[in-house]
């Protein structure tokens, strides 16, 4: 598809462009894994907007990312990983809260609504049952 | 880089948007677009310019064609829109500064240097992948939502009401034998509460769906209808808070529409207190393909109302 007055909209986005325009000069070959979190940039510094937690696990995140898939229907090869962003996946505010009912039952959890205004990303939502679930058994 | 002569060329393609008088006191004013009416690439790229480099920016991140697409024209929406209410002079609609308020509801920032005649208007906006609306009001707050009306749910209807929605709005919802019946029952009532939060502007967390409830009530027998019937078109919408079930939200006037035979909208607007507390609520609607068409649909099968006070 053609690519919108010049600067502005690129209808066109290849799957990897995402990922350079973050952290420029770094390959982030993790991207390929949808949701895992194991990201070694060896020495450069990160920017601030990626905001890489070692309190979502990997396996959280996985799950996660299945479930949102499946709630937003997000074709097989785009790919859902923690840096997704439920807005930009085309949720609107009923899928919002049907993905949160979706994890309340899959991690038997239970999310008030003032948190769950606060999940704008894979990544949160991971952080969020990791952090309910933290009074039961790993 | 300068990329304004090229948009030049650009503007000199499209006409001027049609300038229009501002909706009166308990009056909205209801935009929308149908984006499978928008093919030409050329209208599009004369949207993406009107867009701020935030907005574009936006929009360039959502994931996929369709979405972008999407946001491109919810944003080439509002800004048209409002552009047109502005009768001095021509208002680019390029020239709109937005802000979020302290829950993240939209609203034009009028700023002096800017030039413009700062409006007394409110507007929100709404969207599905198949329609996108924007309702304008003077004066006072508004939020509308749509839904198509075959939307489904992952979750089991009630499953989904008992989490999240007060238990009279659960009676009612499992009081409905048919699952066809109940499921638009269910997205109707959604879009009611969303419309609601949205008018309030304070979202989702601030105002958790279980601590309001909407009713339906005949205006002719001013009774409240039983569980397991639906709402008609002669039926009041009433906001009740769980707090408080004595003393409805009267302050807020809900209207419930079906649009263009796909969704349901609903709007809610605070009353004007000048207007009275009983002035109807009156609907214009209009569809629109932004410097192309504007078909006034009031009155016609594109709009029906389904509840609350609508004159059109």
């Amino acid at each position: 598809m053609a690519s919108l007055a010049g600067s502005s909209i690129s209808m066109q986005q290849t799957r990897h462009a995402l990922a350079t325009s973050r952290v420029s000069g770094l390959k982030l070959v993790s991207f390929t894994n949808q949701g895992r979190n194991n990201l070694s940039f060896g020495l450069s510094p990160m920017p601030a907007r990626l905001r890489i937690s070692c309190a979502a696990k990997p396996e959280t995140v996985d799950k996660v990312c299945e479930i949102v898939r499946k709630q937003l229907a997000v074709p097989s090869d785009k790919p859902v990983t923690g840096e997704s962003k439920f807005a930009e996946l085309g949720a609107d505010s009923l899928d919002t809260v049907e993905i949160v009912m979706g994890l309340e039952e899959e991690f038997g959890i239970t999310v008030e609504e003032d948190n769950a205004q606060n999940i704008a990303t894979v990544l949160d939502a991971a952080e969020l049952i990791d952090k309910l679930c933290g009074g039961k058994s790993a | 880089m300068n990329i304004r002569c090229f948009q030049r060329n650009f503007c000199a393609a499209f006409p001027p948007l049609v300038p229009l008088q501002l909706p009166s006191p308990m009056e909205t004013h209801l935009w929308y677009i149908l984006p499978d009416e928008v093919k030409s690439w050329g209208l599009l790229n004369h949207y993406s310019e009107l867009l701020s480099p935030c907005e574009r920016e936006s929009v360039n991140r959502m994931r996929g064609d369709q979405l972008k697409k999407r946001a491109l024209l919810a944003r080439a929406l509002v800004r048209t829109t409002i552009a047109r209410y502005q009768t001095n002079c021509q208002m680019n609609p390029r020239s709109l500064k937005f802000r979020n308020n302290l829950y993240g509801k939209p609203e034009v920032e009028w700023r002096n240097e800017d030039n413009l005649s700062p409006l007394p208007l409110h507007f929100n906006i709404s969207h599905t992948s198949t329609m996108i609306a924007c309702g304008v009001t003077v004066n006072v707050p508004i939020g509308i939502d749509i839904e198509e009306k075959q939307r489904r749910t992952k979750n089991n209807i009630i499953a989904f009401a008992q989490r999240y929605f007060s238990p009279y709005e659960v009676k009612v919802l499992t009081a409905i034998s048919d699952p066809q019946v109940q499921r638009q029952e269910f997205i109707k009532l959604w879009t009611l509460k969303e419309a609601y939060v949205k008018a309030l502007g304070k979202g989702f967390s601030a105002l958790p769906f279980k601590t309001f409830t909407i009713r339906f009530r005949d205006t002719t027998m001013r009774n409240f209808h039983p569980p397991g019937t639906t709402v008609s078109e002669a039926s009041d919408i009433i906001v009740e808070s769980s707090d408080d079930p004595t003393n409805p939200a009267n302050n807020w006037q809900c209207a419930l529409l079906e649009v263009a035979g796909s969704h349901y909208g609903a709007i809610c607007m605070e009353k004007d207190r000048i207007a009275g507390a009983n002035a109807p609520m009156k609907l214009t609607a209009w569809k629109t393909v932004p410097f192309v068409e504007d078909v006034c649909v009031s009155g016609t099968d594109a709009v029906l109302a389904l509840g609350g006070i609508i004159g059109q």
